[in-house]
């Protein structure tokens, strides 16, 4: 099942266009990581599916309900991380959680049980200081465990890491990891090492569109290329080399670089034992998501 | 329910931690004393500074006070109060869109009227209970030093006024349903007060001005009845009902 589904959705503020019919499809259970640059539109996106902002056309959906502007109804199954989360400075933790338990009418028993829950799973047990003194890393702990406060059947986080140590970004991640297991996870980034380490799912946005989405594993596969790098032990004998493959992309050192499709690997490996030349290393490379994103972006 | 107890519970603590409440409770503790001991020390001062005047060619003769001085004092102080009162709130919404809190509440399925109506509630409690002690207090000293009964009509001129105030946090609660900072809550219900004052101004346009509940010295020094003032009651409870429920409607809609 779809926990969200955003179809042809186009939103423009002034005379610049962010997003230009964009579609999204989140399954349920999956960790989503929603990749962009700066300025791509993600928080936009994010932003029309909390109903926050007026979409000039297209249609969303949460848990198959439509989203409408201002009041909607589908917020009732979300739970909302923004990149910098704010609270109320002069409440305590607990207080606050137990402050989201009540605004949606949880019962006392059940919020003093899940406020424990959280505060444990972010690592805030314990604490009594008021949220006016917390670190940015703290506050934004507090924000995962409000935004899973009332179970929220989609978990939306807004670039939870950017603005972290690496530290407090292993914790966010592993908090979100945590939380799959009753939750779907949407998280903006433009972090790809942190798309890698937890998420099952991916879509790259790019100038309004999504361009690229499906599992991770899927989205690999299709952009597989075969690379190779080889590393000689004297430049000269890589320069050598380079001449005789002149499509072999050369560092000016040691290293060479080439696509399976543009050169035969058995080709090279023949010129090498007929010249005796000392390898170093000869690796096929696994494409990164950084290089799927890149191709992706500026194609 | 539940909800409505949260969100006032939250809006309590907010008072009494952030220092709000104890700003208002001083300023309408001060007044209520300061309106009887102005009236008391009147005749003290003016025997102080009897040689002086005297050099200028004024003769201090016996002067008496009564309630009515100390009521008079009263219904001149509290344009100061109210103020203090709407700079201190003024930001009680749009403090919350700016640092983006409202955000995350909202994004948990509450109803956006419900913020409303909680924050207006806690506005008009706190507007009543102050006022109503700075009542309190001056009607207490009042009635040690002088009586009260020199001020005729003096319950309906305080509800008066009280009603006044109550129709100035309707115009707040209005403006911080379209404003997005503080400033743009003062200027809407400043502009509104200052509006209402400019009728009154006018003879004919007096009666249908909120701004006549003010004048309460008039009452109780009986120059006026009650039932002159029941237009402008009428009016001030219209347009009050009539701004919260336009800010009900401007919420629904508005940017966050």
């Amino acid at each position: 099942m779809e926990m969200l589904r955003i179809e042809n959705l186009y939103k423009r503020f002034g005379d610049k266009e962010v997003l230009r019919g964009l579609n999204l499809s989140v399954p349920e259970h999956s960790i989503f990581g929603f990749v962009g640059k700066n300025g791509a539109g993600k928080t936009t996106t994010m932003k029309t599916v909390l109903g926050l902002l007026n979409v000039d056309a297209g249609n969303i959906f949460v848990n198959e309900m439509p989203v409408t502007y201002g009041q909607t109804e589908t917020n009732r199954y979300v739970g909302y991380l923004p990149d910098v989360p704010e609270f109320y400075p002069f409440m305590t933790a607990p207080e606050y959680l137990a402050f989201c338990g009540e605004i949606t009418g949880m019962k006392k028993a059940e919020i003093k049980k899940r406020t424990e829950e959280l505060l444990a799973l972010v690592g805030l047990e314990g604490e009594s200081h008021r949220i006016k003194g917390f670190s940015r890393g703290m506050k934004q702990r507090l924000g995962i465990a409000q935004a899973l406060f009332n179970r929220p059947k989609l978990l939306i986080c807004d670039e939870p890491t950017s603005a972290l140590d690496p530290v407090g970004r292993k914790e966010i991640l592993d908090v979100l990891l945590a939380a799959r297991a009753e939750t779907t996870v949407l998280f903006s980034t433009h972090i790809l090492s942190d798309v890698e380490k937890i998420c099952t799912d991916v879509a790259f946005l790019d100038q309004g569109k999504v361009r690229v989405q499906g599992t991770l594993s899927e989205v690999k596969s299709v952009y597989r290329r075969e690379s190779y790098l080889l590393e000689t032990e004297s430049p000269e004998e890589a320069r050598g080399l380079s001449e005789a493959f002149p499509v072999l992309q050369y560092d000016g050192g040691c290293r060479l670089q080439f696509d399976e499709t543009a050169c035969d690997v058995s080709a090279v490996l023949r010129v090498l034992a007929d010249r005796k030349i000392s390898v170093v290393k000869l690796e096929r490379q696994e494409p990164t998501l950084e290089s799927l994103f890149m191709e992706v972006v500026e194609r | 329910m539940k909800t409505w107890n949260a969100l006032m519970k939250k809006e309590w603590i907010e008072q009494v931690r952030t220092g709000k409440l104890m700003i208002l409770s001083a300023i309408f503790v001060l007044f209520g004393i300061m309106n009887p001991a102005i009236a008391k020390l009147t005749p003290w001062l003016l025997k102080m500074m009897a040689d002086s005047l005297a050099e200028s060619g004024m003769i201090i003769t016996d002067i008496s006070v009564s309630a009515l001085d100390s009521w008079v004092q009263f219904f001149k102080n509290m344009p100061i109060a109210l103020i203090v009162f709407v700079l201190v709130e003024g930001g009680i919404f749009t403090r919350e869109y700016q640092s983006g809190t409202l955000v995350l509440t909202l994004t948990k399925g509450l109803d956006r009227k419900m913020v409303v109506f909680t924050k207006a509630a806690i506005l008009f409690l706190l507007w009543s209970a102050g006022y109503w002690l700075c009542f309190g207090i001056t009607y207490g000293y009042n009635m040690y030093f002088w009586d009260n009964a020199a001020a005729s009509h003096l319950l309906f001129s305080v509800i008066g006024w009280w009603l006044f105030g109550v129709w100035v946090i309707a115009l707040m609660v209005l403006f911080s349903s379209v404003a997005t900072a503080n400033t743009g809550v003062f200027l809407g219900a400043g502009g509104g007060a200052l509006a209402a004052y400019l009728m009154t101004i006018f003879p004919k346009l007096k009666t249908y001005s909120p701004a006549m509940l003010t004048e309460a010295n008039a009452l109780i020094y009986g120059k006026e009845e009650p039932a002159e003032y029941m237009t402008a009651i009428a009016v001030a409870a219209m347009t009050g009902i009539l701004c919260i429920a336009g800010s009900l409607i401007l919420i629904k809609k508005k940017k966050l």
